[in-house]
């Protein structure tokens, strides 16, 4: 039985398979699955390699691995030298350069604003959530001293709440007296 | 070299203390902060793996060995060639963009046309240094589509101990990142030689000590008597000339890098302008020994680049011949041919500097054009 619920969860965990039906009554969240990357046209691409002029071969020895890339229907210019591979700066910069893209063919309906928003909402939920348990704690703590019961109760919430400590302390402090 | 701007220093140092010190070694604010930011990146992985919580010292230490000019690919240890990560070593030569660039397009060339093509090729790499060269061709040939099936054999000569040492530990660092399935091209990787010969040691001379000749040395590894045959032909020879070495030649190789990978022995009394010609002749007589079709050899700049064309038109058995600039598949503005003395015109491809002869002729020519 266990089994065959870890097997269902793994299954749903999945997101390629948003038509699974939950094993549970509470319904798991599918989230919507981000818009394709937007893919380059190679041929609109214009890519150069950023080096010194002079000599090169055995007589000097360049550590440029710089790459810059144009995108010739818009004009726009990109230039990774994150690492020292050469090959990798080119991925960077195409991956770089469809983001621009994309972003501003569809703006706030592009990929990486998505994205962005996705986080941006997880986090304020996330905050919410830990406000509104420390407000609940608050009040608590304010309107009892007398039931040593709901004081234990608190005492273990608390020390749930120290692994994240500066939520813990900036959330708590106002309430002291 | 010209003097760094005051203000230039003052800019550095305002974005990190240690980045005035690297600025005479890498001459731009970017380079620097580049290198700066993969020193660290070094300096933190070592400092982990020695189980260090701080790298500060380390780090220090690594930008003082490159603010007095020392390679950053002897510090990190690494260089990227291509796609690969090859190791570095002081006292082996540091392989070169350019030369990837060549090894490449000369990879891509010999899978334009699979007809006619022998199922097996055999390619000699001399004066291979870290094995760059025979790595990097392998690994461009197998990512060609169509090439699964056909075996490379591959051979690297050198006469440093130390850079054959090198190039079978970087072979086997690319063993290793290979798929475990057995296809042609891990067994063709596996099966790559590098062996220790003298390029300009001819069969005349007296083989008993080592290192001996080319041929010798191909013989014993096959153990055939008629010499085996090798239709491809490679070599990024030291081609400096001793007065080249002297003017502009950068302080950083000069002072670092092995002199016996950049600038031949000078038997002859050639004057020293045109003394970094002397492996060229010496490759030709061995391309005749072992039949090969096709040659690939990198050179200094277009002088050098015509010289050798030279030589080669002069043989009159080479079908075709090519020079190639640094990025040979590009396009560029610049002249596409070139006359030889002789007033042949020879073709030039890519843009960039002068930098490597391709020519072919017999079998090859059928599945090259």
């Amino acid at each position: 039985m266990l089994r065959r619920f870890l097997i269902h969860q793994r299954a749903i965990a999945k997101p390629g398979l948003r038509h699974v039906r939950p094993f549970t009554t509470c319904g798991t969240l599918q989230e919507k699955p981000l818009p394709p990357r937007l893919k380059l046209v190679e041929t609109e691409l214009e890519e150069s390699f950023l080096k010194g002029s002079g000599p090169g071969g055995q007589k000097i020895n360049k550590t440029s691995s710089a790459v810059q890339l144009k995108h010739v229907p818009t004009g726009i210019v990109v230039k990774s030298q994150e690492t020292r591979s050469r090959q990798q700066n080119r991925k960077l910069a195409r991956l770089i350069l469809a983001e621009k893209l994309d972003h501003m063919e569809k703006g706030n309906e592009s990929r990486t604003s998505i994205k962005t928003e996705r986080a941006r909402v997880k986090k304020a939920s996330a905050s919410k959530k830990t406000r509104r348990k420390y407000k609940k704690l608050a009040e608590e703590d304010g309107k009892d001293d007398a039931s040593q019961e709901s004081a234990d109760e608190v005492e273990s919430e608390l020390n749930d709440a120290r692994s994240s400590p500066t939520a813990f302390e900036t959330q708590n402090e106002p309430s002291k007296p | 070299m010209p003097r760094l701007a005051p203000s230039l220093l003052r800019q550095a140092r305002a974005i990190d203390v240690l980045l005035p010190p690297l600025l005479p070694a890498c001459r731009d604010l970017r380079s620097a902060e580049n290198e700066l930011r993969w020193l660290k990146d070094h300096a933190i992985k070592t400092g982990r793996q020695c189980g260090l919580a701080h790298s500060d010292a380390s780090l220090k230490r690594l930008v003082a060995r490159r603010a007095r000019g020392e390679p950053i690919q002897y510090i990190l240890g690494t260089e990227y060639f291509g796609d690969l990560e090859l190791k570095c070593q002081p006292g082996v030569l540091i392989p070169r963009q350019e030369t990837a660039a060549s090894v490449t397009h000369l990879a891509q060339q010999l899978s334009k046309k699979r007809k006619g093509r022998p199922s097996d090729l055999h390619i000699l790499d001399l004066c291979s240094g870290s094995g760059c060269i025979p790595l990097l061709f392998h690994h461009e040939f197998y990512a060609q589509p169509g090439n699964e099936h056909c075996k490379l054999h591959m051979v690297g000569a050198d006469i440093s101990v130390q850079a054959l040492e090198l190039a079978r530990r970087n072979q086997k660092s690319q063993i290793a990142a290979q798929s475990k399935r057995v296809t042609a091209q891990t067994t063709s990787l596996a099966a790559m030689r590098f062996l220790h010969a003298d390029v300009l040691l001819s069969e005349a001379a007296n083989a008993i000590h080592a290192p001996i000749g080319v041929v010798e040395a191909l013989q014993q590894l096959t153990n055939t008597r008629p010499t085996p045959a090798y239709e491809v032909l490679i070599s990024n020879p030291p081609y400096i000339s001793s007065q080249a070495f002297r003017t502009t030649t950068a302080r950083s190789v000069r002072n670092f890098e092995p002199k016996l990978a950049l600038v031949p022995d000078n038997p002859s009394s050639a004057p020293s302008a045109l003394d970094g010609d002397v492996f060229y002749p010496r490759l030709l007589a061995l391309a005749d020994q072992l039949r090969t079709e096709i040659i690939l050899f990198e050179v200094a700049d277009i002088d050098q680049a015509q010289r050798v064309a030279t030589l080669l038109a002069r043989q009159s058995t080479w079908r075709t011949v090519e020079i190639w600039r640094d990025e040979p598949g590009a396009t560029s503005d610049e002249a596409d041919h070139v006359l030889l003395d002789g007033g042949e015109s020879v073709p030039v491809r890519g843009a960039g500097n002068g930098r490597s002869v391709f020519a072919y002729r017999g079998a090859a020519a059928a599945w090259l054009q």
